[in-house]
């Protein structure tokens, strides 16, 4: 079985871009990582791109449509949707086509452009008997952060986890995004200014839920043999690249559901999809946890950051309101938490973040990280969050 | 007023109003809304029923949700925050969530008895949409 290799990225700035096309930031990132490589567009052997929902039907083939664009090779390209998990579905499926040997290099896209606000659900077009739930749980009025505000209440419940910890998560990811010339958002928050923004789903305010942004990463991945002949330096390994979906009897209420296994009766734990995607990943790449330098998690509120670090095995339940207090997961602390200011700093791309993800992992090992460069950083894990239990995780070493 | 379910068969106002979900009478899961097949996975017959759920339950959690969500969402202009709440069932060992009612969120504790009540929801074009809400259980609301 073939290594996985890294062997170039690409990033277009995260903000919103109205003059621009997705399909311009989809080209944009796609030769970038393209070049980074050594490779010539023409030597591409497959792509995989996120079917982004946003765009409409032209949006669900974006692969087809920027290879359109770039120029017609004829290759092989797979177009997928897996929601916010997206970016790692995408490097999943690459990766399982190079150490398969069916591809020495595989490029993977993901762009998007997003709606303002709350996201919408998608029309349903088609002739159903009766309308999806999507539908009834925004006539009741649920949008995202209630979902999650409802898990956070339950967290101050058991652990005493304040609104302070939650506006400490976005003051430092914060602080990690003005080091990154790519973030949408490049202030450094103070605690009075997160406590200041106003309330969306409480306990969750403003500042402390992504925004929804435009945005564009690509990642050309390569088979080692490959990658010997481009003469790829540093080596950075996909070393681990997992995919899970949901467990029955998990208590978690997923977007855009409205009921759940209830506490009490749970067979599976919270975000079981997400707990079971780290595991892989570790089991994959024969590593733990206690082996990682940093993480790039999904911060897609300050509740994903506090629950992740447990859902992923860096703590135990309730233990990582320490780790904040403690300054352990900011740059500098014994296990960087979003060294590249996380979603918090960029906003969502659905089909971007994942690979976002990769692109920052990538830099830190090769240690071009800059400002925020995480010292000594050899071991990283990333992981997403998507709507409906759908998760990825993937580790990368060098 | 012509009154239309926001989900036909989710619901029951007679005798009492009580969600509906459905039950497998293989494995006793239960659903909500209900599903036509049973969605445990060890589960073989899948053999379910519709079977109401009861009327009372207890508070998980909430969350008052401060900007309007976007339509299908009917918003009042000006926008009055909505609060959302969490309801564990026990016997039926599944929680759900539904718009508060008849009660100020500064009221609310976890833990404490919220029954289920059906309301209008908006109403538009076609008449009075109404559904599932939950407020204190007698005695422990504000009315």
């Amino acid at each position: 079985m073939s290594d996985v290799i890294v062997a170039g990225v690409g990033l277009h700035p995260w903000g919103k871009f109205p003059e621009k096309s997705w399909v311009e930031m989809g080209a944009e990132v796609a030769m970038g990582a393209v070049a980074d490589a050594g490779m010539e567009w023409t030597d591409v052997e497959a792509m995989v791109s996120g079917a982004m929902q946003w765009g409409g039907s032209t949006g669900m083939r974006s692969g087809n449509t920027i290879a359109a664009a770039l120029g017609e090779t004829g290759v092989p390209i797979a177009n997928i949707n897996n929601a916010c998990a997206s970016g790692g579905s995408l490097m999943r499926a690459a990766y399982a086509m190079i150490t398969s040997g069916m591809h020495d290099s595989v490029l993977v896209i993901g762009t998007d452009k997003s709606p303002k606000g709350y996201f919408p659900s998608v029309p349903v077009l088609a002739d159903e008997p009766r309308p999806p739930v999507d539908m009834v749980r925004w006539q009741v009025g649920v949008p995202n952060p209630a979902y999650w505000a409802l898990e956070m209440r339950k967290r101050m419940e058991a652990y005493g986890s304040t609104e302070e910890h939650l506006a400490q998560v976005k003051v430092k990811n914060s602080r990690h995004g003005s080091l990154n010339p790519y973030a949408r958002y490049r202030k450094a928050f103070t605690l009075e200014q997160v406590l200041a923004s106003p309330m969306v789903c409480d306990p969750l305010r403003l500042l402390e839920i992504c925004a929804t942004s435009d945005g564009a990463a690509a990642v050309m991945l390569v088979s080692d043999k490959k990658a010997r002949r481009l003469g790829v330096r540093p080596l950075v390994k996909v070393a681990a690249c997992s995919l899970a979906s949901g467990e029955f009897g998990d208590p978690t209420i997923r977007i855009p559901l409205l009921a759940a296994a209830s506490d009490g009766a749970a067979t599976a734990p919270l975000l079981s999809e997400s707990r079971l995607a780290a595991q892989m990943a570790y089991e994959q790449a024969g590593l733990g946890p206690e082996d990682m330098d940093f993480v790039e998690l999904p911060d897609n509120s300050s509740w994903h950051e506090l629950q992740y670090l447990e859902t992923m095995g860096f703590c135990g339940e309730g233990e990582s309101e320490k780790l904040l207090d403690a300054g352990e997961t900011a740059l500098g602390g014994r296990l960087p938490v979003c060294p590249s200011g996380g979603f918090s700093s960029f906003g969502e791309a659905t089909m971007a973040q994942g690979i976002l993800q990769i692109v920052e992992v990538t830099w830190q090992l090769r240690g071009t990280a800059g400002a925020r460069q995480v010292e000594g950083a050899r071991k990283a894990i990333t992981e997403v969050y998507g709507a409906q239990a759908n998760n990825s995780a993937c580790i990368l070493t060098t | 007023m012509k009154q239309t379910p926001v989900l036909e068969g989710a619901f029951v106002s007679d005798p009492e109003p009580a969600l509906v979900g459905s039950c497998c009478r293989s494995c006793d899961t239960v659903a909500f809304p209900a599903s036509f097949t049973c969605p445990n996975p060890r589960c073989s017959r899948k053999d379910v029923v519709a079977a109401p759920i009861s009327r009372t339950g207890r508070l998980a959690s909430w969350t008052t949700v401060h900007f309007p969500p976007p339509p299908p969402f009917v918003a009042p202009d000006p926008f009055v925050p909505i609060t959302v709440v969490e309801v564990e069932f026990t016997s039926e060992g599944i929680q759900v969530v539904g718009p508060l009612t008849g009660a100020s969120p500064d009221r609310l504790r976890t833990g404490m008895a919220m029954e289920t009540v059906v309301e209008p929801y908006y109403t538009d074009d076609s008449g009075e949409v109404i559904g599932w809400k939950f407020r204190p259980a007698e005695g422990g609301g504000d009315e």
